[in-house]
C-alpha cells in the first residue's frame, strides 16, 4: 500500500492518476476499521488531512462555504455554530471528542453511512456539494450524491471540496431516538427546518432507509397549512397529518437494534417534537441526555 | 508533497502478504523528540507508539470506540487505533509518558487521579489523564457536563466514571490555585438500631461533599484502627497513573511470533477435514495446529478448584464446532498478518448441522443434540442438551403445595434475561514462551493464574512444575477471566516453534468467543399472606450455558442459593435445568447467577405489593433475613432430588446484617416518598414524561467456603518494612492494597512499608484467584494470619531487646515495638537486629486461609427513572447502592466497586444484550452496537457503605464485588413499574420493548 499526502489538490489529483486505485481518506476514523478488520487494503491512500483546499469555511452571500476537511469540533466553534445550529447539534451527538476531532463532513458524505448524524441535517439544508477532479469540478445535491448504503456517485479521482449551506436559515432542529444517545447509530433521526422567510418546512429522516429521506409530502403538506406571519403552532390535526406522512415516507428494516414498525413510530415522534419545538423555541439539548448540565 | 514510500513495488490489491514488504517512512514529534520511523503502510498510529515503547497507549478495540488508545494530536484528543500512522506524519504526538518526568512523583492531574481513586484497573489512565489534561487546558473551570462530554469516547468498565469525573475536577481546582480538600469518608448516621437518629436529613457538610467521596455510616461496634478502614490510594496507583509497562502486551520479546485462530462460520457443525497444506506453504508460518494434530484431552475450561467439575465437555481442537467463534486452528506465524492470511487459506470440510439457540427450544424433543461426542462424561442429560440439573428445597413437595394451598395469595410469572458480556477494556490475552530452563512461561491476563497452571498441564502433557503462569496488571476482568480460555493454544504454539507465541483476541472474539453472563428463562411462584409475610417460594430456572458447560453447575447453584436466601420463608424450593445451545459460551459474570435470579425475585416482589396495595419497600422489610437467621436453602442445594434433613443447628446462620440501614439510608439517598405523588410522577411541563422509583435487594456470599483458599508470605527488610507475596489475583479492584492494609495493621506500620509482589506461580503462595467475592475475605484472612506470624517472631525479639518477660504485653505501632513501660524499639532496628546482630534470624510469615463461613454482604439499590411514553425509551436519572460489606477494609476502593457494578449493571438493564441473527452469527460484536455506558450518559450514581461487624471476616470484612451487581436491574423495572404501571419482565428494557408494553403491542413475527 502507498500513502500519498498532498497538501493540494493538484497534488492529490496528481497521486490518484499515478495510482488510480488509490483510496481517498478524510478524518480515516471509519476506513481504519476496516483496515482493522482486514476487510479492506487498497493499493494506495491519498492523504487528504492536509490539502489547503478543503480546509476552513467561509460565508458567500447568504451561504456558508464548509470546507470538506472541516471536523465536527469545528462544526461546533461559537460562530459557525450559530450560524448551522442544526449542524452543531448533530455534531454534539456525534461519537466522542475523538471522532469529532477527527471526523469530517467530507468524510462521513464519502463514507455515506445510514447512520451518519451529519447527514440529515445536510438534507433538510438543501445543501449543495461540490466535488472536484483532474477533469473539473460539479456541484450535486445530496440525494444525486449519495443513492445506497454505502454508495456514492463519486467517479474515480473524484474528491468531495465543499459543501455549500444556508447561513442561519429560519429554525432548526435536530433530533434523534436511541437506545444509547451518541455514538451509537440511532434507531432514528430528523433534522428539521422551517424557512421563516421561505415559508417552508423541510425534514429529513435518518436511519429509516438505505438512504437520507427527505419527507415531501409532509413537508408540502405542513408548510401550506402553517400560519407563517403568526407563528402560531400548527393545530393537534395538522400536527397529526404531517406526523402520519412522514411515517409513510420512511422505509425502514428490521434489525436487531429495533424493527421497521417501532423505527416508523419514533421518527414520527421526532419528527412531531422537532416541528413543535420550532415553534415553542424550545432549543434544549435535543436527544433527551441525561442533564449534567450544572 | 509526501509520498511516504520506498518501494513502488507492485501493489496487491488483496490483504498484505509476507513477501514483499513496503514500507514507510514517517516524521513525527512524539512528547517533543523528533523521530524519523519506518513502519508498514497499514500500520496505525498505535501499533507505531506501542513498538516505541510507549504502552500507555493500549489496544481496546481497533475501532476508535474504546478510547484505551487515546493520544493527544497537535494538542487533540483523537484515537490512535484508527489513524493510519502515514496520516500523522509531520503532526506532534503526546502521550502520558510525557509527564513522567520526576522519580516517584507525578503530574497534578494524575495525582488528583491516584488521590481520589479513580484508576482500577489502570489501562485506559493514560487516556484519561490526556483527556483531562486537553480539557483543563482549553476550559480551567470545566462543568460536569463538560467533563463528562470530554470522557465520552474513553469508556471504563470498572468506576462508573464517579471518581474519574471528580478527579478531573478537583485537578482543574487544583490548577486554578484552589484548595482541594483532602480525600476522607463522608460519615453519614445510622438511621436505624441503637444510636440511630430521626433525623432523616444528613448534614450540611455530608450533602456538601461530592459522592466521590466513600460516604459510609459506621458501627459503634468496630474497632479504631490505623491502617484499615482508611482512604489509602492504591499501591499501584503511581505505576498505572504514570502509563508504565505493567499489562500482559507492555513486554518486548525477541523472535516473538502472533498466533491466530480460525473461528467456525457455523454454529453446529461436523468437521470432516482440514486441509492446512496451503497455510503451511505460506512464508512466515511457522505452525498451524487443529484436531488432526493435537490431543483429544477432555476438559472444562472454567477456573475452578480441583477436582474441575463436570462435564469436561471440551478438548483443545474438536472435530465438531457448537458456536459460531468455536475454535477450528491456530496459526503462529511471523506478523499478525501472516497468521490472518493463513487462516483464510485453511481449508476446512464442514457437515453442517441444524442449529438451536433458545433454552426453551433446546429441552424441547427433537431439538438439535450440542453434544453428541461418547466421550465426554458426566453431562446429567446429553439427548435432552442438558448439561446438569440442580435441586434444593428446605421442605418436601408435599409440604410446599400444603403452604401454597394455605397462602392467601399466590404469584406466578415468567422472565426472561439476556447473555451479556463482560467487555473489559483488555480483552484476553497471553504470551508464552520457554524461558531459560527451558519451562513453559505464561504470561496472562487472567484471574486465576494457579487454576490454569495446574489445569493446562494435562492438556500439554507438561507435569505442573515445567510451567510458570504470571499475572502482570489486568485490564478487568469481572468473572470473563476467571477461565483457562486460551492459555492452551498459546502452550501448544510455543512447544511446536519453541519461539515466543502472543494471542490477544480482537474485540470481535472478546463479544462472540468469550465468555458472557447465562441468559435465562425464570419461573417465579410465590405465595403470601395478607400481612405480606411469604410463605412459600418455588424457582423453576432454564438456564442457557452456551455451547460448554463451563461453569454452568456452580453458576446456576449459587444463583439459586442466593435468590433464596434474602427473604425468611418456610417453604422453598429451586429447581434448575443448565441447558445447552449452540448460543457463545456462558460462564462466570460479576454476580455468578445472582442477578438473573434477583431480576425475578425482586420483580415479583414489586407485583406482589402492587396487588397487595404495600410499598413495596415495607414489603421488603417485612420478609429480609437478620441476625441469626438460617441460611436454609444454602447447604440443600446440589445435583441431587431428596430434601436434605439438617438439624436447624447446623444450618449456616447470618451473623452480621445491615439490610435494614441499607433500606434507610438507600431510600432517604433516593427520595423514596416521591413515588407516591402523582404530582411528581407525571411532571405537568413534561407531557410525555413518566417519572418513577424502584427498589432491588439482594444477598451474596464472601467466597465459597470449605473450598476457596489463599495464602500469603510476608518478610521484613533491614529497614522494618515488610514484603507481601500473594496469590490473589487484583485485577483492579484493589485487592493488593486491601490486604497490605491488613497486613500494615497487624504489624503496626504505614501501608507504604508494605511492598506487594502479587501472582506469579513461581514466586508468590497458592490463591484459587479473583472470583467468588472471596479475596478480601478469604486471601485477606491469609494475610491477616500471615501478617500475626510475623508479628509473633517480631514481638518475642522486641520483648528479647526491651528486657521484657511477657512478649504478649509488646504492642505494634508506628512502625515501632513498644512496651507497657512506654519503652520502644524501631521496627528497623529490630529487624537490623535480626537479620545481621544477634541470633539472627530472617522474621517471616506465611499462612493461608480457607472460609468456613461464607458472610453474605447484602445490598439495597435503587433508582430514579424517566419513562418517555411515546418512545418507550427509559432514562434512568439516578442509581442508589446502600452496601453491607461489613466493615471495608479500604472505603475508597470498596465504594469504586460498588458505583463501577452499578453502572455495569444499569447495562444489563436497559443496553447490554447479545444477540444473534439467525444463523447463529453475533451481529453486534462492536463496542457500537453493543452499548455499554459511557461518562456522558451515565446517571448520578450514589454509594453508600454501611458498616456491619462480620466476626468470621479480618477486621470485620465482607465481600463487596458482587453484591452491588444483583439489585439494580429489578431496580429500573421496578422503577418503570412504578412510573407506568407496565411490567417488563424481560431484559434489557430496550426503548422499544417498553413502547411495546405500553402500548401493548405485540411483537411481529
Amino acid at each position: 500500500m502507498l500513502v500519498f499526502l498532498p497538501v493540494s489538490l493538484e497534488e492529490a489529483f496528481d497521486a490518484f492518476e499515478q495510482c488510480p486505485d488509490a483510496h481517498f481518506l478524510a478524518g480515516g476514523t471509519d476506513f481504519m476499521v476496516e483496515v482493522n478488520f482486514a476487510l479492506r487494503r487498497p493499493p494506495a491512500v491519498v492523504c487528504l488531512r492536509r490539502v489547503e483546499e478543503l480546509q476552513g469555511w467561509r460565508v458567500e452571500g447568504s451561504e456558508v462555504v464548509l470546507g470538506a476537511g472541516i471536523t465536527y469540533t469545528e462544526l461546533l466553534a461559537p460562530r459557525l455554530g450559530e450560524l448551522l445550529p442544526g449542524l452543531a447539534q448533530a455534531s454534539r451527538t456525534v461519537g466522542s471528542p475523538q471522532i469529532r476531532n477527527a471526523g469530517t463532513v467530507g468524510g462521513n458524505l464519502g463514507t455515506a453511512s445510514p447512520a451518519g448524524d451529519s447527514l440529515p441535517v445536510l438534507a433538510a439544508l438543501d445543501a449543495k456539494i461540490v466535488v472536484a477532479s483532474k477533469h473539473g469540478r460539479r456541484s450535486l445535491e445530496l440525494a444525486d450524491l449519495i443513492v445506497g448504503p454505502k454508495r456514492t456517485t463519486l467517479a474515480p479521482g473524484e474528491v468531495i471540496v465543499e459543501v455549500r449551506v444556508p447561513a442561519a436559515l429560519g429554525s432548526q432542529q435536530f433530533l434523534k431516538v436511541g437506545t444509547r444517545n451518541a455514538m451509537v447509530i440511532a434507531v432514528a433521526n430528523v433534522a428539521l427546518v422551517a424557512d421563516w422567510a421561505g415559508r417552508s418546512v423541510r425534514c429529513a429522516l435518518g436511519s429509516v432507509g438505505p438512504v437520507v429521506i427527505r419527507a415531501r409530502e409532509a413537508e408540502e403538506f405542513i408548510s401550506a397549512r402553517i400560519d407563517w406571519e403568526g407563528r402560531t403552532p400548527p393545530s393537534d390535526g395538522d400536527l397529526a397529518e404531517f406526523t402520519a406522512l412522514v411515517r409513510s415516507a420512511a422505509r425502514p428494516i428490521d434489525d436487531h437494534r429495533s424493527t421497521a414498525d417501532y423505527r416508523r413510530h419514533s421518527v414520527g415522534v421526532c419528527a412531531e417534537r422537532a416541528l413543535g419545538r420550532v415553534f415553542s423555541g424550545d432549543n434544549r439539548e435535543a436527544s433527551e441526555r441525561t442533564s449534567w448540565a450544572s | 508533497m509526501s509520498e511516504l514510500t520506498e518501494d513502488k513495488g507492485a501493489p496487491d490489491g488483496g490483504p498484505a502478504l509476507p513477501q514483499r514488504p513496503v514500507m514507510l517512512e514517517l516524521d513525527l514529534t512524539i512528547n517533543g523528540d523528533q523521530y524519523r520511523l519506518t513502519c508498514e503502510p497499514g500500520d496505525t498510529l498505535l501499533t507505531v507508539l506501542r513498538r516505541l515503547g510507549l504502552f500507555s497507549v493500549r489496544f481496546g478495540s481497533g475501532t476508535g470506540e474504546s478510547g484505551a488508545a487515546a493520544v493527544l494530536f497537535d494538542g487533540r484528543l483523537v484515537s490512535a487505533d484508527v489513524m493510519l500512522a502515514g496520516q500523522a506524519s509531520g503532526h506532534k504526538v503526546t502521550t502520558v509518558e510525557s509527564l513522567d518526568v520526576a522519580t516517584g512523583e507525578l503530574d497534578p492531574i494524575q495525582q488528583a487521579f491516584v488521590d481520589i481513586g479513580a484508576l482500577q484497573s489502570g489501562y485506559s489512565a493514560g487516556a484519561m489523564v490526556l483527556a483531562a489534561r486537553a480539557l483543563i487546558e482549553a476550559n480551567p473551570d470545566p462543568s460536569e457536563a463538560e467533563i463528562r462530554d470530554a470522557l465520552s469516547g474513553i469508556l471504563d468498565r470498572e468506576t462508573g466514571y464517579v471518581k474519574v469525573v471528580e478527579a478531573i475536577r478537583r485537578a482543574a481546582a487544583a490548577r486554578r490555585g484552589e484548595k482541594v480538600p483532602p480525600v476522607e469518608p463522608v460519615v453519614l448516621e445510622p438511621l436505624t438500631g441503637p444510636g440511630s437518629t430521626e433525623r432523616r436529613v444528613p448534614s450540611a457538610e455530608a450533602l456538601q461533599a461530592p459522592l466521590a467521596m466513600p460516604h459510609v455510616v459506621l458501627s459503634s461496634d468496630v474497632a479504631i484502627t490505623a491502617v484499615v478502614g482508611k482512604p489509602e490510594p492504591k499501591v499501584d496507583a503511581l505505576r498505572l497513573a504514570k502509563g508504565r509497562p505493567v499489562f500482559t502486551d507492555d513486554i518486548d520479546l525477541r523472535h516473538m511470533l502472533y498466533a491466530k485462530v480460525l473461528r467456525s462460520p457455523h454454529a453446529h457443525a461436523r468437521i470432516l477435514a482440514i486441509d492446512d497444506s496451503e497455510a503451511r506453504a505460506l512464508p512466515g508460518v511457522h505452525a498451524v495446529i487443529h484436531y488432526g494434530n493435537t490431543p483429544r484431552v477432555k476438559y472444562a475450561t472454567g477456573g475452578q478448584t480441583w477436582p474441575n467439575p463436570a462435564p469436561w465437555d471440551q478438548v483443545s481442537f474438536d472435530n465438531k464446532v457448537r458456536f459460531v467463534g468455536d475454535r477450528v486452528a491456530a496459526v503462529a506465524a511471523e506478523t499478525l498478518g501472516i497468521a490472518e492470511e493463513a487462516c483464510r487459506r485453511i481449508k476446512v470440510t464442514y457437515e453442517v448441522l441444524p442449529g438451536v439457540f433458545d433454552e426453551v427450544e433446546a429441552i424441547a424433543p427433537g431439538a438439535p443434540l450440542v453434544h453428541d461426542e461418547t466421550d465426554t462424561e458426566g453431562i446429567y442429560d446429553a439427548a435432552h442438551n442438558k448439561s446438569h440439573h440442580i435441586e434444593g428445597q428446605t421442605v418436601t413437595d408435599e409440604a410446599l403445595e400444603a403452604a401454597f394451598a394455605s397462602a392467601k395469595h399466590v404469584f406466578q410469572q415468567t422472565f426472561h434475561v439476556q447473555q451479556q458480556q463482560h467487555a473489559p477494556l483488555e480483552p484476553h490475552i497471553t504470551i508464552g514462551w520457554l524461558d531459560d530452563d527451558d519451562r513453559l512461561v505464561l504470561r496472562s491476563s487472567t484471574q486465576v493464574p494457579y487454576h490454569v497452571r495446574r489445569m493446562v498441564a494435562p492438556l500439554l502433557g507438561l507435569p505442573v512444575r515445567r510451567i510458570r503462569v504470571i499475572k502482570p496488571r489486568i485490564g478487568g476482568g469481572f468473572g470473563g477471566k476467571q477461565e483457562m480460555l486460551i492459555e492452551d493454544i498459546v502452550g501448544y504454539l510455543v512447544l511446536a516453534t519453541r519461539r515466543p507465541i502472543r494471542l490477544e483476541l480482537t474485540r470481535s472474539e472478546e463479544f462472540a468467543c468469550a465468555r458472557c453472563r447465562h441468559a435465562m428463562t425464570l419461573t417465579l411462584r410465590t405465595g403470601v399472606d395478607d400481612d405480606g409475610h411469604l410463605v412459600a417460594q418455588d424457582m423453576h430456572v432454564v438456564s442457557n450455558t452456551g455451547a460448554y458447560g463451563t461453569h454452568g453447575s456452580t453458576v446456576n447453584t449459587v444463583g439459586g442459593m442466593h435468590g433464596m436466601s434474602i427473604y425468611n420463608c418456610p417453604a422453598k424450593r429451586f429447581r434448575c435445568d443448565v441447558v445447552y445451545t449452540n448460543r457463545p459460551v456462558s460462564g462466570a459474570f460479576r454476580g455468578y447467577g445472582a442477578p438473573q435470579n434477583f431480576f425475578a425475585v425482586e420483580s415479583q416482589m414489586d407485583d406482589i405489593a402492587r396487588a397487595l396495595g404495600m410499598d413495596p419497600y415495607e414489603l421488603r422489610r417485612k420478609n429480609w433475613v437478620q441476625v441469626g437467621d438460617p441460611l436454609d436453602i444454602v447447604p440443600r442445594l446440589g445435583e441431587r432430588g431428596d430434601v436434605v434433613e439438617i438439624p436447624q443447628e447446623d444450618l449456616p446462620r447470618i451473623m452480621s446484617c445491615g439490610l435494614q440501614e441499607c433500606g434507610a439510608q438507600g431510600t432517604r439517598a433516593i427520595g423514596w416518598e416521591r413515588r407516591n405523588d402523582p404530582s411528581w410522577r407525571q411532571p405537568a411541563d413534561r407531557p410525555t414524561i413518566r417519572r418513577g422509583i424502584g427498589m432491588g435487594s439482594a444477598i451474596q456470599g464472601s467466597g465459597i467456603p470449605f473450598v476457596d483458599m489463599g495464602a500469603c508470605s510476608i518478610k521484613i527488610n533491614d529497614d522494618g518494612s515488610f514484603n507481601m507475596l500473594v496469590g490473589a489475583t487484583d485485577v483492579g479492584g484493589g485487592s493488593d492494597t486491601v490486604l497490605a492494609q491488613i497486613v500494615a495493621e497487624v504489624l503496626g506500620v504505614e501501608l507504604k512499608d508494605i511492598i506487594v509482589t502479587s501472582s506469579d506461580t513461581d514466586i508468590t503462595p497458592f490463591d484459587v484467584g479473583a472470583y467468588a467475592s472471596s479475596t478480601t475475605y478469604v486471601s485477606g484472612g491469609a494475610a491477616k494470619k500471615a501478617a500475626e506470624a510475623a508479628r509473633a517472631r517480631i514481638v518475642t525479639r522486641a520483648a528479647r531487646l526491651l528486657d521484657l518477660d511477657d512478649p504478649g504485653s509488646v504492642e505494634l505501632h508506628d512502625r515501632r515495638a513498644w512496651g507497657p513501660d512506654g519503652r520502644s524499639i524501631s521496627l528497623g532496628d529490630l529487624a537490623l537486629n535480626s537479620l545481621h546482630t544477634e541470633d539472627q534470624e530472617q522474621i517471616m510469615g506465611t499462612a493461608s486461609h480457607y472460609g468456613t463461613a461464607s458472610a453474605p454482604p447484602f445490598a439495597v439499590q435503587l433508582a430514579e427513572v424517566e419513562v418517555d411514553v411515546e418512545t418507550g425509551q427509559v432514562t434512568v436519572k439516578k442509581l442508589v447502592t446502600a452496601i453491607d460489606c461489613g466493615v471495608p477494609i479500604n472505603p475508597i476502593t470498596a465504594s469504586g466497586q460498588v458505583e463501577g457494578a452499578m453502572l455495569q449493571s444499569l447495562g444489563y438493564a436497559l443496553t447490554e444484550d447479545l444477540v444473534l441473527d439467525a444463523s447463529g452469527k453475533l451481529v453486534n460484536d462492536r463496542f457500537g452496537p453493543y452499548w455499554i455506558f459511557r461518562a456522558d450518559d451515565a446517571p448520578v450514581c450514589e454509594a453508600i457503605l454501611v458498616q456491619t461487624m462480620e466476626p468470621s471476616g479480618p477486621f470485620g470484612a465482607k465481600a463487596v464485588g458482587e453484591v452491588p451487581m444483583d439489585g439494580i436491574a429489578p431496580a429500573v423495572r421496578n422503577a418503570v413499574l412504578n412510573a407506568t404501571g407496565v411490567k417488563v419482565n424481560q431484559l434489557p428494557l430496550l426503548p422499544e420493548r417498553v413502547w411495546r408494553a405500553l402500548n401493548n403491542v405485540p411483537t411481529s413475527g
